[in-house]
């Protein structure tokens, strides 16, 4: 039988299984840990004589001499640096077409933190994971320390100017390649056309990890633009994406988040106001996840849902059908409502495809021109340049090398021997190159290929600037002096092109060069500044610079000729698979990055490594099981198009039935610490007429052939509120209650509330329900043993948080800000399949709705501060304790590790330190190789990533408790900003890292002892809960209800 | 009260208004504009040259001239300069390239007012100068000890307990006696051995021994009164005591930042680029400075190229001034022996200060042994406790004007801070930021709390200092 509550995390969960509520009730697996494995084994008098040594070592140690310590001045001290204070320097977060503008926090020179820069129009200050990453991967071991010659995969260092000579020499004889991604930057394209002035045998050949070449090319010829357009997703009632994941991963998903969750907040749903979101697509990817209703197309019935969509809305208007291929039934029924509520909504919907298909993208053009919808949410006025890229150049390249055209290849920002689905063709061609020269930071399967490295600064050690769209230009600038003897990649091409703008004299020749650009081009197209010293000054500055621009209209060229019969065609074998790009790793640029590694997949709930993405089939009554019987975990051979690799399944609400999917990016066989994480599955994307797609017709799956022994799932790791059903009974009770053996106890009853949930057109009972509960709520907490505290918070400052599950889409920007601002530890894959993990912000997955195709609510789940802390009482060192500010307090030093706390902890958000992750204490037997076993050292031993941690928190060491602070570290340095200025605190003294990082705002923070802060000012009534009310722990976090505005009846 | 008193205060009432409306020239506001403009150029003693020549008798030397080029001076040298007067042209072949600061917003009051203040200062003597200042911390130990009303406090409850044990002893006996059983008469060694005393001793050495235990472990890693030496015999006596230089002068960021923040090498500069012999140490000291930053104390020149000159090349250019300052100082025209064993010793000094340190070059930061270490999990702040508790630099550091070498004068331990969190007062009146703790103001107002201390606005909170 199900014990379907509404809501589920998986189909353990629904099934109650054993394993799970095990799972589920052990908040520390000890699955996987073989204890009489190893040296382990102490007995009493091991442990005797290690308490013995133990005491007399620290004795010892304690009488030495006082260790010197040194206090390293300045020679000439800077002004603008006081130690001890940070600064911010405005940037940008550029890699490819991924952008978002920062601001990097510095401490004593070095970058610790990005936040979002507010003055973007473009994000509005909103971040992405990926951003919020960036700093670690400056710290990074695996980077390439100098100029080099590189022979069988090994780095020989030579001078730069041996490498210049090089360099040059090859280039002179012509036949020139430069193979790049999508380059933002105008003074980069500058440098290019010096160099392609100086060689004028070089063509640059752009393409991107994850294409959108389709998209360009069907602009160029619907609109005569080869560009995107800007989706303004703010403008639209009705949105309608075909496996597009816009708020993921698809093309700028921080801006259309941003803009998007403009229309979805609380603030709008609680008026009955909301845009209505349909997802088309096979996988449930993040963007499907927050959708209002989802249609499940196969992947090769894209083409056909398009020409569905397509009929439908030209037999409204009076246009031409276009026939094309049929699409499933259900499909089909829906699409055509789906059609009847954009044309109604007509100029204020937007229809996009994630497609790489150029007629399907053409229909979708010609769609959104039907629709009325071009120049209002399909704006050309602003073009976007974050996709430039065409795969079909670089399939020419590959003929050029074989074809001995070729003399030279320069390789920037780019990996082909990886990403390409053809990667083993580039490399066999490119062998034949005679001087190939990378400039990539890290040795990645593309520079292993090379003879030469010029490697490239970070981005946080560089110059350089980015028109992400038209008339937004953004600067990048240095924040640290380049920590290896590397090269910007942009000054190594003037180099190379003898550039006479160059000024070799200075210190920083591209700074010089890029100052000139700025002051010479971009000067005159703004009005701003008089002079060309303060508009460069106030450039660096802002690090913004929105000129404006011509705000073009477009209209559909007539003479486009659309072609039904170019679309993908549905095919009819049993097993279909889909590729996404996943929210943290792309297509593998991001794969090197811990960080990123380690925050769960906001949907799978997966880390290191790609997972594939089975169906769930369920009998109609009571059996809800994986596809083949499969389980998490379980091993498969997936064959497609002739190449077998071995598969780790996991079981994925949402995914259709024929179909399966997997992640982009993993796979890695160089570069750094993402390598032999998941299977690389480049080399089974299709290629149709050069253009790559990301699904395959032809996949087989194999039955289980083995199994993961260390699946690294967070999903059922701190669980709360479990059921399970009772032995005597056979009723269903509350797990926490059986384990108490008590019936009858106060709560027992009730349903724990943890997510509240309607549909818009159900509001109303929506509000009446919760008023009941909180009433209800209310009256249970009567009975109450803890002290009466109500005068408690009365004086100074309270502490409170929001968060608007309306607006929060999952995308995990506050979980990787939250690792980044609190020194949380990586600890790797393998400690988290033991449920180890450390992030104290997680973000629950729950599913309701359709057990076939469930909905999903996202929660961001941290520390409570519970007035009442159950955590507080049971401390028998009072380690952990309350303050006046409303916060619950954590003493490391205190702490000595009984964990009666998190036992205790009804929300499970207290995380221990089993292994000395940090490697903060002196046991080197304590520490944990994070990566791989054979790692030289862990992790945080190597200084140079021990750079990354903030100095105002404290790294943790083994055998402590550590949670959320409310980023205490950041209210006392609110409050001081404050006192100093003798002034009372204000909001924006005090903004945790969660809440800047949010890109769609979801996450407010204040002070509720203000009635005007906005935290009290973000609250909706009956509609916000407390997580777990009934319980009377009285948390400070607010959380609103989560409102769909789903159709009902589309199926019908 | 009198009318005469009455009389009086209405008096001083009006005198006071009177010199607040025409603010005539007085030492007392002369010695606050001297300190805000003056003071980081010129001598406080008003009798030796700093980086600007010394004040003392300013006026007799410009008595010659008007008044009013005076004025014009002290606003804008250059410009009177620039106008060809003859004392200014004096002054300038003296002290070019060294140019004073404009002060164009001083008024003729308050440039009179600094004048006063100056001849005040250097008609004094001497003895006077030197004694203020230094007399501040001496109070307080000369406080009777309390251990020899201990000692016979517990002589006198000694021998109480012991008469009492004998009283008992003899009741007990008699007792028996009268029962008809015979007196226990116990010897000492009996009396020591018997079971109840051992306990008794057992469980006093436990109780002593191990409160000592605690006690002790909690010392672990304290360093109180640590006094390393350091790399260059700095006399904070002499800067901050003898010369009153304000502590945040050096110690900046101590305002701003959770660090006080050690002076860079560019900040000794500001004054001993003028200040190239020191008043105790001669060259010794001095020119470890002048050989970190790449400073000519000859030509009185920053080196530009100092990155990239080889020690036998710095050697050579400090070695000749050392020599040639030993012979300035014994009017000698050739070396003797005394003196090149001067110059070598000091240039060692120079080596051991800055060769021997972690970037192994004698250019670059002057590398000073820390002495105060706060375990790595506490979070303190120096601008919390300095900008805006207004604490005194010497509440925790200690009379740091006295100290030849500095050592660390308090614990540093939790107890310590604790305890000055209990008792300290917090600035609460004329900070808007408190104005929130309404609860307090009104019992202030109410005259039912006495003052707010730092534990009353959470100030023994964990998550203050740990986090």
């Amino acid at each position: 039988m199900l014990h379907d509550n509404g809501i589920w995390v998986g189909t353990e969960d629904l099934k109650r299984e054993e394993a799970f509520l095990q799972s589920a009730s052990q908040e520390f697996s000890l699955d996987n840990i073989d204890q009489t494995d190893g040296n382990w084994t102490t007995n009493r008098r091991d442990f005797l004589k290690l308490l013995g040594f133990g005491l007399g070592a620290a004795t010892v140690a304690a009488s030495c001499e006082i260790p010197l310590r040194r206090a390293v001045p300045y020679v000439s001290k800077p002004d603008t640096i006081v130690p001890g204070v940070a600064n911010y320097y405005a940037s940008s977060f550029v890699n490819g077409g991924d952008y978002c503008p920062i601001l990097v926090k510095t401490r004593e020179g070095r970058p610790i933190k990005i936040e979002g820069n507010s003055l973007s129009s473009i994000t509005n200050g909103g971040t992405s994971a990926r951003a919020q990453a960036l700093v670690l991967s400056l710290y990074d071991s695996s980077r390439i320390k100098s100029a080099g010659i590189i022979e069988e995969g090994q780095v020989t260092e030579i001078t730069w100017t041996d490498l210049d000579k090089a360099v040059k020499g090859a280039l002179a004889q012509g036949g020139v390649r430069i193979l790049t991604q999508t380059n933002l930057s105008p003074t980069a394209k500058k440098t290019l056309e010096e160099f392609k002035a100086k060689y004028p045998d070089t063509q640059v050949v752009v393409y991107d990890p994850v294409s959108s070449a389709a998209l360009l090319t069907a602009n160029e010829q619907a609109f005569g633009v080869r560009a995107l357009p800007s989706y303004r997703f703010d403008k639209a009632d009705l949105i309608v994406s075909f496996n597009a994941d816009f708020l993921g991963s698809w093309i700028s998903p921080v801006e259309y988040a941003a803009a998007y969750a403009q229309k979805r907040k609380m603030r709008k749903a609680s008026k009955g106001e909301m845009s209505r979101h349909y997802q088309v697509e096979s996988h449930m990817s993040l963007t499907g996840s927050n959708a209002d209703n989802r249609i499940l197309v196969k992947p090769s019935e894209q083409g056909a849902a398009i020409c569905a969509l397509y009929n439908e809305i030209a037999a409204l208007s009076g246009n031409a059908g276009i026939g094309g291929p049929k699409v499933n039934d259900k499909a089909a029924t829906g699409l055509k409502k789906v059609a009847k509520e954009l044309y109604a909504a007509q100029g204020k919907s937007l229809v996009i495809s994630g497609s790489n298909n150029v007629a399907e993208q053409l229909l979708v053009n010609k769609i959104n021109a039907m629709l009325g919808n071009l120049n209002e949410t399909v704006d050309f006025g602003t073009l976007s340049y974050q996709r430039q890229g065409n795969e079909q150049d670089v399939m020419r390249l590959i003929d050029d090398m074989n074809g001995g055209r070729v003399n030279t290849v320069i390789v920037h920002n780019a990996n082909p021997a990886y990403d390409l689905p053809n990667a083993a063709k580039f490399a066999e061609a490119f062998a034949k190159v005679k001087t190939r020269v990378s400039c990539s930071t890290i040795l990645d399967e593309t520079t292993v290929l090379c003879t030469h490295t010029a490697p490239a600064h970070h981005l946080l050690e560089s110059w350089g600037d980015a028109e992400a769209k038209e008339g937004h230009y953004s600067m990048i600038q240095p924040t640290i002096a380049p920590l290896f003897n590397t090269r910007q990649a942009e000054l190594s091409l003037l180099e190379w092109s003898e550039s006479a703008n160059l000024n070799r004299e200075d210190d920083q020749p591209y700074y010089q060069y890029l100052k000139a650009h700025w002051s010479s081009e971009l000067f005159a197209k703004q009005s701003k500044y008089n002079s060309p010293t303060a508009f460069w000054d106030m450039g660096l500055h802002d690090g913004i610079l929105e000129t404006g621009n011509e705000g073009r209209t477009v209209a559909f060229n007539a003479a486009t000729a659309l072609d039904a019969g170019a679309v993908t065609k549905p095919a009819s074998n049993e097993v279909e698979i889909s590729f996404y790009e996943t929210v943290n790793i792309g297509n593998g640029q991001y794969a090197h990055n811990p960080w990123l590694q380690e925050m769960p997949d906001p949907v799978l709930r997966t880390v290191w490594g790609n997972y594939l993405s089975i169906p769930v089939e369920w009998d109609g009554v009571n059996n809800i099981d994986g596809w083949k019987g499969l389980l998490d975990g379980d091993h498969v051979e997936v064959t497609v198009n002739g190449i077998t690799q071995k598969c780790t399944v996991v079981k994925t609400f949402g995914q259709m039935p024929g179909t399966v999917a997997i992640g982009l990016g993993q796979g890695r066989t160089s570069g750094g610490c993402g390598v032999d994480y998941g299977v690389n599955v480049n080399p089974w994307l299709p290629v149709q007429n050069g253009l790559v797609q990301y699904h395959a017709d032809n996949a087989t799956v194999s039955d289980k052939v083995g199994e993961e022994k260390m699946l690294a799932s967070v999903q059922y790791h701190h669980t709360m509120g479990v059921q399970a059903e009772g032995k005597e009974e056979g009723k269903i009770i509350n797990a926490d209650e059986k384990a108490l053996g008590w019936k009858g106890f106060q709560g027992s009853l009730t349903e724990r509330s943890i997510i509240f949930q309607a549909n818009l057109s159900e509001l109303p009972e929506l509000k009446e329900k919760m008023t009941e509960f909180h009433a209800h709520s209310e009256h249970l907490n009567e009975q109450t043993m803890y002290p009466d505290r109500s005068d408690w918070y009365e004086n100074g400052p309270k502490w409170g948080m929001y968060i608007d599950l309306n607006a929060c889409i999952g995308c995990g920007a506050c979980q990787v800000a939250c690792v980044s601002e609190n020194n949380v530890p990586v600890v790797g894959k393998n400690e988290v399949a033991r449920h180890h993990e450390m992030t104290w912000l997680r973000i629950d997955r729950y599913f309701y709705g359709d057990l076939e195709n469930p909905r999903v609510v996202y929660q961001p789940m941290m520390c409570q501060h519970c007035d009442n802390a159950p955590c507080e009482n049971v401390c028998p060192v009072n380690a952990t304790n309350h303050s006046k500010e409303g916060i619950n307090q954590m003493a490391y030093n205190r702490c000595i590790g009984t964990r009666y706390c998190a036992n205790n902890c009804p929300y499970k958000v207290r995380r221990f330190n089993w292994l000395d992750y940090t490697t903060a204490d002196t046991w080197p037997g304590n520490e944990e190789r994070v990566f791989h076993a054979n790692d030289n050292m862990p992790f945080y031993a190597d200084n140079l990533v021990r750079m990354v941690m903030n100095p105002d928190v404290t790294v943790r060491s083994r055998g402590v408790i550590e949670k959320c602070s409310l980023c205490v570290q950041r209210i006392q340095e609110g409050k001081l900003t404050a006192k100093k200025e003798k002034r009372p605190i204000e909001d924006n003294d005090v903004r945790t890292a969660c809440q800047t990082a949010c890109p769609t705002g979801a996450i407010v923070f204040g002070n509720v002892n203000n009635p005007d802060s906005t935290v009290n000012k973000a609250k909706n009534g009956a509609l916000d809960y407390k997580v777990l009310e009934e319980i009377n722990v009285r948390p400070i976090v607010d959380y609103s209800a989560k409102v769909r505005n789903s159709n009902e009846a589309l199926f019908s | 009260m009198s009318l005469h008193r009455i009389y009086s205060i209405i008096i001083v009432f009006a005198c006071t208004v009177q010199s607040a409306l025409f603010a005539a020239p007085t030492v007392e506001e002369g010695k606050n504009l001297f300190i805000a403009n003056c003071a980081s150029c010129h001598n406080k003693n008003m009798k030796d040259n700093l980086t600007g020549p010394a004040l003392g008798g300013t006026e007799e030397r410009w008595a010659a001239f008007p008044r009013e080029d005076l004025y014009k001076w002290i606003r804008n040298s250059q410009a009177l300069i620039a106008t060809g007067h003859p004392r200014a042209t004096e002054l300038w072949n003296k002290w070019k390239p060294t140019q004073m600061n404009s002060f164009n917003n001083l008024t003729n009051d308050q440039i009179e007012s600094t004048l006063l203040y100056i001849n005040d200062v250097a008609n004094k003597k001497p003895v006077a100068a030197v004694a203020t200042g230094t007399d501040t911390a001496a109070t307080g130990t000369k406080e009777g000890s309390n251990t020899w009303l201990f000692i016979g406090l517990a002589l006198i409850l000694g021998l109480l307990a012991f008469s009492l044990m004998r009283i008992v002893n003899n009741l007990n006996n008699i007792n028996r006696v009268r029962q008809g059983e015979t007196p226990v008469n116990r010897t000492l060694a009996q009396t020591f051995t018997a079971p109840g005393t051992i306990a008794f001793l057992v469980f006093a050495a436990t109780l002593v021994f191990g409160y000592k235990t605690v006690d002790n472990a909690a010392r672990m890693g304290r360093e109180q009164n640590y006094q390393p030496d350091q790399p260059i015999a700095f006399s904070h006596k002499i800067h901050a005591g003898l010369n009153k230089v304000d502590c945040n002068y050096c110690h900046d960021s101590a305002r701003r930042s959770k660090h006080s923040g050690i002076p860079g090498a560019s900040t000794c500069m500001n004054c001993h680029a003028a200040i190239k012999v020191g008043s105790k140490g001669g060259t010794a000291e001095l020119s470890k400075i002048f050989a970190s930053i790449g400073f000519d104390p000859i030509t009185s020149k920053y080196i530009d190229d100092y990155e990239n000159w080889d020690d036998a090349k710095i050697e050579a250019l400090y070695k000749k001034w050392i020599g040639q300052e030993y012979m300035a100082a014994k009017s000698l025209t050739a070396m003797d022996d005394a003196g090149r064993l001067t110059v070598q010793t000091q240039w060692d000094g120079i080596v051991k200060a800055l060769k021997e340190d972690s970037n192994g070059k004698i250019q670059g930061p002057i590398e000073w042994v820390r002495i105060h270490n706060l375990a790595d999990h506490a979070y303190f702040n120096h601008a919390q406790h300095v900008a805006v508790g207004q604490i005194e630099c010497q509440k925790c550091h200690g009379p740091i004007q006295e100290m030849e070498v500095v050592y660390q004068y308090s614990t540093l331990g939790m107890g310590w801070c604790i305890n000055c969190h209990r008792e300290t007062e917090v600035k609460f009146a004329d900070n808007d930021y408190y104005k929130q703790y309404e609860q307090y103001h009104d019992e202030l107002k109410a005259g039912s709390r006495e003052k707010v201390t730092v534990e009353d606005v959470g100030g023994l909170e964990c998550q203050k200092c740990h986090y």
